[in-house]
């Protein structure tokens, strides 16, 4: 406690921390002032000073409810010098001159000051926007590291590099002062220091000053405190991460081991639901734009809906009208004025539907003007908060930013083959690797046979063209079979019934698509329908797979809509015999579309109806009211892989995603679930019948962007598979506490209940400030769990998960017969 | 009754896959022919407003998939109806054969409340196809037809705009005549159902 000594006073001299030189006229260089042999308090006992670089007054710690108790003090960042041992190492903040290792944050009561009070106040006073650059020492604050040895003074120093985190929690105004706590690494808290700004001359001063400045709000909009103060003086220093989880609180120099917890696990569900995910919001400028934007459009949208009751020809008329108004926002005019929006006009059916796809359409243009091209964790954070707003948002991790994500290209896949050809990564990481980021045009060839089970994942090049030798020789024998018979085959009526469904349907398959298109074979055959328009010869060879297909699953046999299943895969391989069993190994998969009494679909729509129901219950009554719980709107969609519904390009990315069944082999539904969701808003304000909901979204064909969609259907899935986690987790809990009661209910009176019982532990006495160990990661989620009490809460109601809603977790494929 | 009220009529396009549906339906309504219309998956309508006599209709043409299968899925559509349209394609004789199950397909799902009277019509499609295909004639179709209790017939072609106006203009009168007698059945039961309320015994102690 003796002041610093004298020896060196005076004396200049140039502090270099080891391993960063200091960059000449920064901030942090000291040549000029600065004055030697300031003390290492944690590794020496010798009674020079430390140098004070921040403090700030009025700071108490608060050891009981009553005012009175509350102790003033002050907290200050502290330099001291580094020990020789930590001189190469940790120091990891780049850009500072001052290594962190060397500084400590720490609280003294303003009684234990002494002469340094002075110099305290001096420095709480200074601007350091201002140029000075003295340097102050003072008495080491005591080498207190742990909450436990402070209980006496409360005075404590933490070496900076010792703190894990700290939660600030900005003021209520009028209500509680501001508070600091600070976490280490070894699992301590320190007592919650509290800011009584209203008494610290620095904070008044800064606060004055930045209302001067026409900021009277601090970088997050709230009140400035003297917390953000600490805040930035500790990021001048050390890298300092805002947790994504908690508002509140900050990692300090966090490594990527420690940031993992804050990213939600799917292992974890606990985390998730009792920390205070809830607290996330989305980004203020977002909400403020979309709000504005709202209340104009639904101003116009009455407008239109008025005008449209009375006759729907006036729609085009009135469109136009609208388009010329000078009330309409920029946004909504340049709208009307895109050609889809024109062509849109030009094909509705009846207002209502028009009104919806056009509720719809400016809802994705304003949304686009938003986001602008990528999407980024933002927008999808907004993008809940808005739409599903009675979930909490669990998982940020989700929404990747996909600027820097590319498809995987063949180039890339061979440098995974080792020299046997064979496959040097985990398969896991590859199917994740394409279920995020799809595949490059040219590697599709090669990699849909490994993602259709073609070729084995483990399998080698030798092996693999085994394979390809060996399928080709079946195909050409199935193929012969029929061909070779075909005279007779010709007087089986079944035969030839098949026969001319597939020349219909392949004749109308995807005829836009380039290899399809053509029409400059004669006909093989001129009694066909269509032997005056002529072929190509992969129309023939569609037509050759389907008759083979036909023949070689006779259970099935081609059904209306395999057609569209096998066009992108034959356009792919180009190959009839690999697109002939790359269809077969898909068609495993959806076979139980097929199913003649339909129990595939209908059971795919018992799943999508039990999914809305737990996911989305007030759009799932609007549905039932309107008719169309049955969810049959969604069967074109299911049935094919809403292969009508996005343009070729987005169907092979769509479906080699789905492929790897990475989340779900029914990761199909979610897709669907994420278009219901994200229409959810049109579909409850404007849709009110089976026929509307059904044309509305057979209508949304050709418009669904499909990043989008997929992005939202991730995240509705990690939102499932929490919900079915903490559910169960829930269930156990309900059961354990019930079994509980139930015992210490039937227990004799008179003989003590066992030490442990949970329902003897005494109820409403929180624990004391000092005393509660401060939140770390992870342990969150035990503590709700643990709260004494929790056995006379009442049983929450939970949602029931199916065995049609389990199932959505697995990755197996259902197959028809695994179906039956 | 007396007040006109906006009239919504539920056309059914039933018939086996690829006989013309949805080419009749769109030439109809958007007097557009495509040959590359896709095969219909689940199901889809159409809706036009036409005059029938002095009356403003809007008729709710509902295309649907022509394979067996997929009709036990999603007939709730079929509840409601005010009229049934059976298409065949004349150079196609299964197509002729289907429209019985067809019929009857339809009136088990949509139970009309009289079924004997329930409005069919009944298209014969793709009579632009040169006359050596043909497989049905006009007179077998038409004895057919007259078998089932008189069903209107028309041949049409959806690629020429052959008839098309003309069948979908008896379509909207007898689907309207339906809807009408409908409504008069439906008053006609509240009426019944008010002598029912007050039964005429009592109990026999």
């Amino acid at each position: 406690m003796s002041a610093p000594a004298g020896s060196g006073k005076g004396k200049q001299i140039v502090y270099t921390p080891p391993g960063s030189p200091s960059p000449p006229g920064s901030l942090h260089d000291l040549s000029d002032y600065d004055e030697s042999e300031y003390n290492t308090i944690t590794h020496t006992s010798s009674g020079r000073g430390v140098k004070l670089l921040h403090t700030k007054s009025k700071v108490y710690v608060h050891p009981t409810r009553n005012a009175k108790d509350n102790i003033p003090g002050f907290i200050a960042l502290v330099q001291q010098k580094p020990p020789p041992s930590a001189s190469s190492s940790s120091t990891s903040f780049a850009s500072s001159t001052i290594p962190v290792h060397s500084l400590l944050l720490a609280w003294l009561p303003e009684s234990q000051l002494g002469n340094a009070y002075s110099t305290y106040v001096k420095v709480d006073l200074i601007d350091d926007s201002s140029d000075t650059r003295e340097t102050y020492l003072v008495p080491p604050p005591p080498a207190v590291s742990t909450s436990a040895s402070a209980t006496g003074t409360y005075a404590f120093a933490v070496p900076v590099d010792q703190i894990y985190s700290l939660i600030l929690r900005p003021p209520n105004s009028g209500w509680t002062f501001g508070s600091l706590i600070i976490n280490t690494k070894n699992g301590d808290s320190f007592p919650a220091l509290f800011f009584h700004d209203k008494e610290c001359a620095s904070t008044i001063e800064q606060t004055r000053k930045r209302i001067r400045n026409f900021d009277p709000f601090g970088e997050d909009g709230n009140q400035f405190w003297g917390g953000e103060e600490v805040l930035r003086w500790m990021k001048k220093y050390a890298r300092v991460e805002h947790s994504r989880l908690e508002r509140d609180t900050y990692l300090v120099e966090p490594q990527s081991s420690d940031e993992k917890p804050w990213v939600p696990k799917p292992k974890d569900p606990q985390d998730n639901f009792a920390g205070s995910s809830a607290n996330i919001k989305a980004p203020n400028v977002a909400n403020i734009f979309a709000g504005g934007f709202d209340k104009v459009f639904k101003e116009v949208k009455w407008n239109v809906l008025e005008r449209l009751s009375r006759v729907t020809n006036l729609t085009r008329q009135t469109a136009a009208e609208i388009a010329d108004s000078p009330n309409v926002p920029p946004q909504l005019r340049r709208l009307l004025k895109t050609p889809e929006v024109a062509a849109l006009q030009d094909e509705f059916d009846s207002a209502r539907i028009y009104l919806a796809r056009w509720a719809m359409a400016i809802a994705e243009q304003a949304d686009k003007e938003k986001r602008k091209t990528v999407w980024s964790s933002s927008d999808v954070m907004r993008m809940e908060d808005s739409e599903l707003g009675q979930f909490e948002i669990l998982d940020i991790a989700v929404s990747r930013d996909t600027r820097d994500r590319k498809p995987l290209t063949l180039k890339e896949w061979n440098s995974w083959l080792d020299k046997d050809g064979k496959l040097t990564r985990r398969v896991d990481d590859v199917k994740e690797r394409i279920f995020h980021d799809a595949l490059d045009p040219g590697a599709r060839k090669e990699i849909w046979l490994w993602l259709l089970g073609i070729y084995p994942w483990d399998s080698t090049l030798d092996e693999r063209k085994a394979i390809m030798a060996s399928r080709r020789d079946e195909y050409v024998r199935l193929k012969a079979n029929w061909w070779n018979e075909l005279p007779a085959k010709l007087k089986d009526e079944h035969f030839i019934d098949q026969k001319n469904r597939i020349e219909k349907d392949v004749h109308r398959t995807d005829r836009t698509v380039p290899i399809f298109a053509g029409e400059n074979c004669p006909h093989p055959d001129p009694d066909s329908p269509f032997a005056e328009v002529g072929t190509n010869e992969h129309l023939e060879q569609m037509k050759d797979m389907l008759i083979t297909y036909n023949e070689y699953n006779t259970t099935l046999g081609y059904v209306q809509g395999m057609s569209d299943l096998l066009a992108p895969i034959y356009a792919v391989m180009q190959d009839d015999a690999m697109a002939f069993w790359a269809f077969c190994q898909f068609m495993k998969q959806m076979e139980r579309n097929f199913l003649r009494d339909q129990s595939g679909m209908r059971n795919q729509l018992v799943t999508i109806d039990h999914l809305v129901q737990l996911m989305d219950p007030k759009l799932y009554l609007h549905l039932k009211a309107a008719d169309s719980a049955d969810f049959f709107f969604l069967f074109r969609m299911l049935l094919i892989w809403f292969k009508r519904e996005f343009a070729w390009e987005d169907v092979l990315v769509l479906w080699e995603t789905l492929w790897t069944n990475f989340y779900s082999s029914q990761f199909v539904l979610f897709i669907a679930l994420a278009l219901l969701e994200k229409h959810r808003n049109v579909v409850m304000n404007n849709l009110t019948g089976f026929d509307t909901v059904l044309k509305y979204f057979n209508e949304l064909s050709g418009t669904i962007d499909l990043t989008d969609t997929r992005i939202r259907a991730e995240h509705l899935f990690k939102q499932f598979e929490k919900k079915v986690e903490y559910t169960d987790r829930k269930s156990v809990q309900q059961r354990e506490t019930e079994s509980i009661s139930w015992k210490s209910l039937t227990s004799v009176p008179g003989t003590p209940a066992t030490p442990n019982s949970t329902s003897a532990a005494p109820v409403g006495a929180p624990p004391t400030p000092a005393s509660r160990p401060g939140p770390r990661p992870g342990q969150r989620a035990a503590t709700s769990a643990a709260i004494p009490g929790a056995a006379q809460k009442k049983n929450e109601e939970l949602p029931t998960i199916s065995p049609e809603l389990r199932k959505l977790l697995s990755r197996e494929v259902i197959t028809a017969e695994g179906q039956l | 009754m007396s007040a006109r009220k906006k009239v919504l009529l539920k056309v059914i396009i039933l018939g086996d896959s690829g006989v013309g549906k949805t080419s009749l339906m769109n030439q109809y309504v958007n007097k557009k022919f495509s040959s590359s219309y896709k095969a219909t998956i689940g199901a889809d309508f159409l809706t036009k407003e036409v005059m029938v006599d002095d009356r403003l209709v809007t008729m709710q043409l509902w295309d649907t998939a022509g394979q067996e299968r997929f009709q036990s899925l999603g007939v709730a559509f079929y509840r409601g109806a005010d009229c049934c349209v059976l298409v065949y394609d004349v150079n196609n004789s299964k197509s002729f054969d289907m429209l019985d199950s067809w019929r009857d397909e339809f009136l088990i799902q949509a139970s009309p409340n009289f079924p004997e009277s329930f409005p069919f019509v009944v298209l014969g499609n793709k009579i632009d196809v040169e006359e050596s295909k043909r497989q049905i004639s006009q007179k077998r179709a038409m004895a057919y037809c007259q078998s089932k209790g008189n069903i209107p017939y028309f041949e049409t072609s959806a690629k020429e705009a052959i008839h098309v106006e003309e069948a979908f203009e008896v379509i909207a009168r007898n689907a309207l005549a339906q809807e009408e007698s409908e409504e008069y059945n439906e008053d006609t039961w509240a009426t019944v159902n008010i002598h029912f309320d007050d039964p005429q015994g009592g109990c026999a102690c």
